[in-house]
């Protein structure tokens, strides 16, 4: 029997929701971190939504954020011209890095020894957080602001995508560019999928998908309304997408038909993202709130609890509805 | 008519007199090393670790003895953005993140009652 989604709303941000991650899965589970333009980006518990705790130092809107694998370092990209890197399990700012300008996108190697930024001064910079001191590694050549950069192909290689309109892969020896893929309009959002070596790439109403190698175009597929963001399942069966008509949409990857939307959020939706097990995903969005849907609604998994309401459950006792 | 999915409860949200993070959780407990660890390697150690938190201590008491000495006193304020004001100091919450203070001078008038967030503070000081 189908039931109908319920989402789980994590409430707790005082501004719009504009990033969000998920950390890989660890003995204590899976965890989220949410960056907001109040500035305190919290962190939670992956499959419940339960807060853990917030990041406090920041003072300017947060507008990235990224967990290691682990979950024991978190990143943050601030308007208040630093990236910040702290300890995901004390939540104490570990490190401060100065920037020129507003820091956009922060994103951690595999093994957590690098930190690549990107922001509005159109630099990429590598840290090396063991040796923060350092001068970071530059890459020049955007002529806008960057949105997000990426580590991709092993951390042998960078993505990065900027208001320029396009969409750039940069080796990180040399710091050349390797290819470049140019649009009509500003790309709103980018997501890597090591695993196959997907690139998820919205804009406009647009979710495309290139091969993150090659940057040779997979598919595309178009949405009802403009997209601001997009997240391939780790199965590769279906992606979700969000935007200014503050629906949620499921789609099936294999044939680009759209299977379910989801009304909720009360304001544009400005990220999504599946979880490392693919068994919910995440938005965040401009009304101040993280939401959480399962990606196979009837199931039971974290909060959601499958219950027919004909059957007589547990001894005979009757349900009531918990919402 | 589809019947809605049904949840046990809902997400725990943000407690609002503290940052969170937990130092008795699991994992709080399993991968959070601090400067105080109770198996020391050497006896040098455990004496450079006691004086740390002899340091660590006396510093947090005189600091809590200072808010308690500004308490009803007029305390002027040095901020970020060259904001200098004055006002009464009243109490800090429990993480001094915000001070609560009374009759706070401004350039566009006193406001009674006010909370000033600590992060903006560089610095304050008063007459004892």
């Amino acid at each position: 029997m189908a039931m109908r989604q319920t989402p789980l709303t994590c409430s707790g941000h005082t501004r719009p929701v504009v990033d969000l991650a998920f950390s890989g899965i660890t003995p204590y589970g899976y965890f989220l971190i949410s960056a907001c333009k109040d500035g305190k980006p919290m962190l939670r518990q992956g499959d419940t939504g339960d807060w853990i705790g917030t990041f406090l130092g920041h003072k300017g809107a947060v507008w990235g954020a990224t967990l290691n694998k682990e979950a024991t370092k978190a990143a943050t990209a601030a308007a208040d011209f630093t990236a910040k890197v702290w300890d995901a399990v004390s939540g104490d700012e570990v490190l401060t890095l100065a920037h020129k300008h507003i820091v956009k996108s922060v994103n951690f190697t595999q093994d957590s020894s690098c930190l690549l930024t990107g922001g509005n001064d159109k630099t990429i910079r590598i840290y090396d957080i063991n040796k923060p001191e350092a001068e970071p590694q530059e890459i020049t050549g955007h002529t806008s602001a960057i949105k997000k950069a990426l580590w991709c192909n092993n951390d042998t290689q960078i993505l990065s995508a900027a208001d320029d309109k396009t969409v750039r892969l940069w080796d990180r020896t040399s710091t050349a560019v390797v290819k470049q893929l140019s649009f009509d309009m500003s790309v709103s959002s980018m997501e890597y999928i090591p695993d196959g070596e997907v690139l998820v790439i919205t804009y406009g109403k647009t979710i495309a998908f290139y091969n993150a190698l090659s940057l040779d175009l997979i598919k595309t597929v178009d949405a009802p309304a403009s997209i601001h963001s997009a997240s391939l399942h780790p199965d590769k069966d279906f992606f979700v997408a969000g935007g200014d008509d503050f629906k949620l949409y499921k789609y099936d990857y294999s044939t680009k038909e759209e299977l379910e939307s989801y009304k909720g959020h009360f304001g544009p939706v400005h990220c999504v993202r599946f979880s490392p097990d693919g068994e919910l995903y995440a938005s965040g969005s401009e009304d101040g709130t993280l939401r959480l849907w399962q990606t196979e609604v009837g199931k039971t998994y974290g909060l959601w609890k499958c219950v027919l309401p004909e059957e007589e459950n547990c001894e005979g006792r009757k349900f009531e509805e918990t919402i | 008519m589809r019947t809605p999915m049904s949840v046990l409860r809902l997400p725990r949200g943000p407690d609002p007199n503290s940052r969170g993070f937990d130092p008795n959780s699991p994992r709080f407990i399993a991968l959070c090393s601090t400067t105080i660890s109770s198996s020391t390697d050497t006896e040098t150690d455990s004496v450079q670790i006691g004086e740390e938190q002899c340091a660590r201590s006396m510093l947090r008491e005189s600091f809590l003895r200072t808010l308690i000495a500004m308490t009803n006193k007029q305390v002027q304020f040095y901020m970020y953005e060259r904001v200098k004001v004055n006002a009464v100091f009243g109490a800090s919450d429990i993480d001094v993140l915000n001070f609560q203070v009374s009759d706070l001078q401004t350039p566009i008038g006193v406001q009674k009652e006010a909370l000033l967030r600590c992060q903006d503070v560089i610095l304050y000081s008063f007459d004892l």
